[in-house]
């Protein structure tokens, strides 16, 4: 996978499209973009602002796409877009944005501006501009097929955990089975109650479904660093698992990024509509829950609030579902300010924490989480993406607060009352 | 009384007073201490297994091992080490047993789980398999605490 | 050349001429932003009422939950402006009759004191417009120089055109030829500065709508 400017600016030259022109073309630099951005909220740095993370692709557009551009390139009075600028762009296109979309939501002129970072991330990688620690995620990805490593054997073990200690079992490559589950390494490695929580309910619904031997892993690397080939091959993996299994529909588990680059990307990336559905997890209990299916006792009674993942809520369109969960099990849930569709996001999406050298913007732009959380003051905080749980965790450590995070389909599994039969004898 | 499978397990540690459950489950823990290292779990630990801890301690020392659990998640995209992740369970593991104790929690259970999932992990790492007899060396020590 | 040929220029070659450049080039502009085409989307959509492309091309014109305290001036300003000068532009009498000699179309105007007053308040938050862009951080960060020449060229018509109905500093023929001249100007480069956003939006906020009205959700 060599990397160059050269190649990089092909692909960008590749990916301009109608859209693109049509933002560049409409952007009348009014600045609202960054007051709806974290990164430049939290920092008052104006390099944040969204519009300007993509300078290098304007320019780009302009030089090839244009008549003027065209004409001012010929007499040498533009300027090129080079390695020193696109290694400069790097922590702008990556760090301080996590493909959040809320710029996108607030551009008066109606520029979709997560869609082209998401497009300009493409040049990065091929250009070999991506930051260290997502190259290693994809790296990974190609050669062991988890971006975080995560092989069989260790969801083996977690099926094997889950079905001892819980007494729930986890059907492997069951062909014919209603549901594909998948799951995001981070749950795999950090929360195998997940899991549990899965069988739990699939039990008592009557749902057939499977976990797939060739296909468990949910996270697209390719996705997050902007590599739509690798993003291709992860998806048609999937695509490859859930029509060998004979699946009616594949869950997307609780990542956010996962849906993202299942449901909405994922068609595209392999050239024709799926034969299958693809559903998060949360919409699945969503449709339970009104088909009747969901049969749960008791109620948290603790003051409990609802962090939206991005990419379910804003991005994927899941907004009334957890809400409705929530309230199924939840005798005071209170909504944070902006919460649903406008909500902020949590700072580490899109690949950004697993940048090192971003920790310490990420932390400062979780002050606008914090001041969320300050103003809604729960109990606890219940979201349903793996990855928003450790970095929603991991700024209220930094900053002190204590109010633990739970996972909403963990939530509702422990509400749903034991049925399990016994094991272990 | 022999314990000889889970349900029997959980009822039992169910049946213990606060108290007794954290030290238990220290106990637990202790077994698989060795796959984190780290002082704040074994501070955690130590007080856990005194029967004359107070709840001011237990508050200090859950802080502390919170900061353990949170520090050591692995993150989204970076490369999974399998032993620096059973040292996260052992911090779940830990916290489970100085944590404010709330009506009709099983704290010693939770600590066997995350016990049991960082031997698991150890066992990944180790790449020998799944197979790992935690669980019977878990019932072993309930017998004896028991018994005693 | 004397005001009044200059005033015979500016309304005769010099209108064709820039009247010319502004629809040739505004065709050209549209045929070279829209015949990049894009991908058709192969995911299935979600159908969800009141998410699409042409829901956004209204609904994107109020501000969404909590950006209007962010930045009042930019929304009330915007509006502001946008809102005058089209009353100025679509309802003065002599620009009514302009457009009615070019193209036979004609509708009632406002009284001439209303216009006016667009006018002012037109340029009042012009102005308001341009000190908020010299003294906000990010868009002091993002203007080129091609915010300034486009504000420029916006002003100068409402500012010469009120100058010359109110009699103002130079001579009724010199002022509306300058007038004349500043609007001419102002066709002449708009298809090529950020002032073709008067085009562009509708296509942009449609586009945007639209992909998020695939996933259900109206934006």
């Amino acid at each position: 996978m060599s990397a160059s400017l050269e190649k990089g600016v092909r692909v960008l030259k590749e990916v301009i499209d109608a859209p693109i022109a049509s933002y560049f073309n409409s952007c009348v630099h009014c600045g609202l973009c960054a007051e709806a951005c974290l990164f430049y909220t939290e920092t008052g740095d104006p390099k944040y602002t969204p519009i300007h993370k993509l300078e290098p692709l304007r320019r780009l557009y302009e030089q090839e796409y244009t008549l003027v551009g065209r004409l001012a390139k010929l007499v040498g009075l533009s300027k090129p877009v080079t390695d020193d600028e696109l290694e400069e762009w790097k922590e702008l296109v990556y760090n301080s944005c996590t493909l959040c979309g809320r710029c996108s939501v607030v551009c008066p002129v109606g520029n979709d501006i997560v869609y082209m970072v998401r497009k300009f991330r493409e040049g990065m990688s091929a250009s070999g501009h991506a930051p260290e620690g997502i190259i290693g995620a994809v790296n990974r990805t190609v050669t062991i097929g988890s971006p975080m490593g995560v092989k069989l054997p260790a969801v083996k073990a977690q099926m094997k955990h889950v079905e001892e200690d819980y007494g729930l079992p986890i059907p492997l490559d069951a062909e014919g089975a209603e549901y594909m589950v998948m799951l995001s390494s981070m749950e795999i490695i950090n929360f195998p109650e997940y899991l549990a929580a899965i069988a739990k309910i699939m039990h008592q619904a009557g749902k057939t479904w499977t976990l797939c031997s060739t296909a468990f892993e949910a996270t697209n690397a390719g996705m997050q660093i902007g590599n739509s080939d690798l993003a291709r091959v992860l998806v048609t993996r999937i695509v490859d698992g859930a029509e060998k299994l004979k699946v009616k529909t594949v869950i997307s588990p609780e990542c956010g990024h996962a849906y993202t680059a299942l449901r909405w990307e994922g068609a595209n990336l392999i050239g024709r509509p799926f034969t299958f559905k693809v559903q998060h997890i949360i919409e699945v209990l969503g449709e339970f829950q009104e088909q009747g299916l969901l049969k749960t006792e008791g109620f948290e009674t603790d003051r409990l609030t609802f962090h939206d993942p991005c990419q379910l809520a804003r991005r994927g369109g899941v907004i009334k579902q957890q809400r409705n969960l929530m309230n199924m099990v939840a005798k005071n849930f209170v909504e944070m300010p902006d919460a649903g569709f406008m909500n902020w996001c949590c700072g580490g999406g899109g690949g950004a924490s697993a940048i090192e050298e971003g920790e310490e913007l990420r932390l400062e732009a979780f002050k606008k989480k914090k001041s969320q959380l300050d103003t809604v003051k729960p109990d606890r905080l219940v979201t349903a993406c793996a990855n928003c749980r450790i970095v929603l965790e991991e700024g209220l450590e930094h900053y002190q607060m204590d109010i633990p995070v739970v996972g909403l389909t963990e939530m509702i599994a422990e509400h749903i009352p034991d049925q399990t039969t016994e094991k272990g004898a | 009384m022999a314990i000889s499978n889970d349900k029997e397990f959980k009822t039992a540690l169910a049946g213990l007073s606060t108290s007794q459950q954290r030290q238990v489950a220290a106990s637990f823990v202790q077994r698989v201490f060795a796959l984190s290292g780290d002082i704040r779990i074994k501070a955690a630990l130590d007080a856990a297994a005194r029967a004359d801890v107070s709840d001011a301690e237990l508050t200090v020392l859950s802080g502390a091992a919170n900061t353990a659990r949170v520090e050591s998640f692995t993150q989204c995209g970076k490369e999974t080490d399998w032993s620096a992740q059973a040292g996260h369970f052992v911090a779940k593991a830990a916290v489970a047993c100085v944590k404010a104790a709330e009506a009709g929690s099983n704290l010693a259970w939770d600590a066997a789980m995350h016990a049991r999932m960082a031997r698991t992990c150890q066992t990944v790492a180790d790449g020998a398999g799944t197979e790992n007899v935690e669980a019977g060396e878990q019932y072993r020590l309930l017998e004896a605490f028991l018994n005693s | 050349m004397n005001d009044m040929q200059f005033l015979t220029w500016v309304r005769g070659a010099g209108l064709d001429i820039a009247v010319s450049i502004f629809l040739l080039g505004v065709l050209w502009r549209l045929i070279e932003i829209y015949s990049l085409g894009r991908k058709k989307d192969l995911a299935a959509p979600r159908q969800v009422s009141g998410a699409s492309g042409w829901h956004t091309i209204f609904r994107r014109s109020v501000p969404p939950e909590g950006m209007m305290k962010k930045s009042p001036v930019s929304y009330i300003g915007g509006y502001t402006f946008h809102i005058g000068l089209a009353i100025v532009v679509f309802l003065f009498a002599p620009h009514i009759l302009l457009i009615k000699n070019l193209t036979g179309l004609s509708w009632p105007g406002l009284p001439s004191q209303f216009i006016d007053l667009a006018a002012v308040v037109t340029m009042a938050a012009m102005v308001i417009v341009l000190a908020d862009r010299i003294n906000k951080p990010v868009k002091r960060y993002l203007s080129t120089f091609g915010d300034w020449f486009t504000w420029t060229l916006t002003f100068l018509p409402v500012l010469t055109g009120w100058m010359a109905v109110q009699h103002l500093l130079l001579p009724y023929t010199t002022m509306l030829a300058l007038h004349i001249l500043s609007v001419e100007l102002l066709l002449v480069f708009l298809p090529f500065t950020k002032l073709f956003h008067a085009f562009t939006v509708f296509g942009s906020r449609w586009y945007n709508g639209t992909v998020n009205g695939h996933k259900g959700v109206a934006v």
